[in-house]
């Protein structure tokens, strides 16, 4: 009972700070950079799924960032479907073909997964960049949202802060989803794989599908934030595919601390708050991205949040946490 | 037309040749996928087209590598060498970090402006070969990419420290155990190496075009072509790097809606076949 509680307690805090954020953030602006910094929380979630619980790295998710938005703009386009049945529909369908990708690249160990993801995630953007007709090229293309979604008017969800709470509230159920899922079966198995192969093999344990798995999703964890932030924008262009997207929300990840279940989140948001920050004072924000991963990594290889649970731990001199440090 | 085509590839190829020797004896020697290749790439451009405004092409392309190389040797020096028994992936976003850092950079002294270098004058002729007007430049840089290839080839079988690289690829533990220096050996290499980065800008830099963003499309090709040979592996490399040239220029003849995929695609295949690589054994 306890322990069930506690697990219900860390949800409702969550959304509890959510509305404070919104009562508290007077400016609009600021609440757009919040919501793109959910979104990206939810992007690097998918991320640091993959990392923690297959111990790969993956420099092509933006493909299914992207192909979230193209599959909305392509369906709502065409008129072939209501929009509330097509987001689940253009989810199922991204997981079902991540699994197929992932059933292939998985086998393919370390540095090299991460250039075929490259790689992969490449032949996506310059397909979107070149192809003329529906996509509109390299111009991107936008989104026709229904003038109501779900029963609520375009006009009320589009509200800044509307569109902050529902990207708060998903990345909530995001979390709280995949922290249960870990905590099954199908959590430790994966994470048996991850640590030694050969043993899981060993000990009877199939170690492709499981993490072909894992692989579908990151990418469906992925392609959620690729769906938010279609509707926050409503629009979708190749940029969005590109390695660079891949790679900077991979430095949110590292940068947040991918051991903790926290650090995706932390890390996206530390990313979009210096973002805000130094865009006032500088046009070299990248640069100074660049600097503070490379002190993250040199100073601090499990990320900040690893930081935050030493410097806590030695603050207070208690033995805990020994569990996966 | 298929002529020019081919001999377009070869160019390309060449240039290829150059960029990834330079990724592959950084791998081999310190196991870094070096993402800050590309911008070192770019930054010999840059300093290239500076020199060049200044004096001509010819000092350019001394000037510029040899700048790289010393850029090299601190990188090996204060980077590489110090996150040594860090995990590949972080060193790898070390890496990453210092592209985003370099970019920057070249942004801030030289503008987010275009700029093109001229083609050299002793080399701007063409030559009728077949029936076709081949620039005299091209067939430069064509030579330059032979050149490394068969220079690097001849140093690292015949040269002492050609012997002493190919140990340490192999083995640098047992390397340093019989008493070679690593750490000098792998600042040499990486310096090496970011002189060939370098060299390669200069080389591009009169016919593909100078912009801060110019290092992420031949740092991914060249990362393909090193995948593709196998980490590490130069004679898979130089291969490698042929084969990609010659699809790109060949495939935009007959497959022009698929050309820019077929490097990828063919990447894809090859590793689903052999994940280290056509002449890697190591992964």
């Amino acid at each position: 009972m306890m322990h069930l509680l506690r697990l219900l307690s860390w949800p409702l805090l969550a959304l509890a700070a959510g509305a404070a954020i919104v009562l508290v953030t007077r400016s609009n602006s600021l609440l757009g950079m919040f919501t793109q910094a959910v979104i990206y929380a939810i992007f690097a979630l998918g991320v640091g799924v993959l990392l923690r619980q297959n111990g790969l790295v993956s420099f092509g998710h933006a493909l299914y960032f992207g192909a979230a938005g193209y599959g909305m703009g392509v369906v709502l386009t065409l008129g072939w479907l209501p929009a509330e049945l097509a987001m689940p529909l253009v989810l199922a369908a991204l997981g079902a073909a991540a699994f197929l990708i992932g059933l292939v690249i998985v086998r393919v160990p370390g540095i090299a997964f991460g250039m075929l993801t490259l790689a992969i995630g490449q032949m996506a953007y310059l397909l979107a960049a070149r192809a003329r007709g529906l996509t509109g090229g390299a111009d991107g293309m936008s989104i026709p949202w229904p003038n109501t979604l779900f029963g609520v008017p375009q006009s009320v969800l589009l509200q800044p802060s509307v569109l902050f709470m529902v990207s708060w509230v998903v990345l909530v159920a995001v979390a709280v989803a995949l922290a249960c899922l870990l905590r099954t079966r199908f959590g430790a198995i994966t994470e048996a794989i991850r640590d030694n192969e050969e043993r899981a093999r060993f000990i009877g344990i199939r170690t492709t599908v499981p993490r072909a798995l894992v692989y579908a999703l990151s990418a469906m964890v992925t392609g959620v934030a690729g769906l938010l932030s279609s509707l926050n924008t409503g629009f979708v262009s190749p940029e969005n595919l590109h390695w660079s997207v891949s790679a900077i929300t991979l430095l949110m990840v590292v940068v947040g601390g991918f051991r903790k279940p926290m650090g995706p989140i932390v890390g996206a948001v530390i990313y979009f708050l210096f973002k805000d920050l130094l865009g006032e004072y500088a046009t070299h924000s990248m640069a100074i991205f660049g600097a503070a991963l490379i002190a993250v990594i040199v100073f601090s290889p499990d990320g900040i949040t690893g930081a935050a649970q030493r410097l806590f731990q030695r603050l207070f001199q208690r033995k805990k946490g020994e569990g996966r440090a | 037309m298929l002529a020019v085509n081919l001999f377009n590839g070869l160019v390309y190829g060449a240039l290829l040749i150059v960029m990834s020797s330079g990724l592959a004896l950084i791998y081999g020697l310190r196991r870094v996928v070096n993402f800050a290749h590309g911008a070192l790439y770019m930054l010999g451009a840059y300093i290239g087209y500076t020199v060049a405004m200044h004096s001509n092409f010819w000092v350019a392309l001394c000037v510029a590598p040899l700048a790289m190389a010393v850029v090299g040797v601190l990188l090996d020096r204060y980077v590489f060498q110090p996150l040594q028994d860090h995990e590949p992936l972080n060193v790898m976003l070390v890496t990453f970090g210092l592209l985003l850092i370099l970019e920057d950079l070249v942004a801030f002294i030289w503008g987010k402006a275009n700029y093109s270098l001229f083609t050299p004058e002793l080399l701007a002729f063409s030559v009728r070969f077949m029936r076709h007007d081949l620039p005299a430049y091209r067939i430069g840089v064509i030579v330059v990419g032979a050149a490394v290839a068969l220079g690097l080839t001849l140093w690292l079988r015949f040269s002492k420290a050609g012997l002493f690289v190919r140990a340490a690829s192999t083995d640098p533990v047992t390397t340093s155990m019989q008493g070679v220096n690593t750490d000098r050996l792998s600042a040499g290499v990486v310096g090496l190496g970011s002189a060939l980065a370098g060299l390669a800008g200069v080389v591009a830099a009169p016919f593909l075009s100078l912009s801060p963003h110019m290092s992420s499309d031949v740092l991914i090709d060249s990362f393909v072509v090193v995948v593709i040979g196998g980490l590490g592996s130069l004679a898979g490399a130089f291969a490698a790097a042929l084969l990609l040239g010659m699809m790109q220029s060949i495939g935009a003849v007959y497959l022009p809606e698929v050309s820019v995929l077929l490097p990828f695609i063919f990447m894809i295949a090859v590793l689903i076949w052999k994940p280290s690589g056509l002449a890697g054994s190591r992964t």
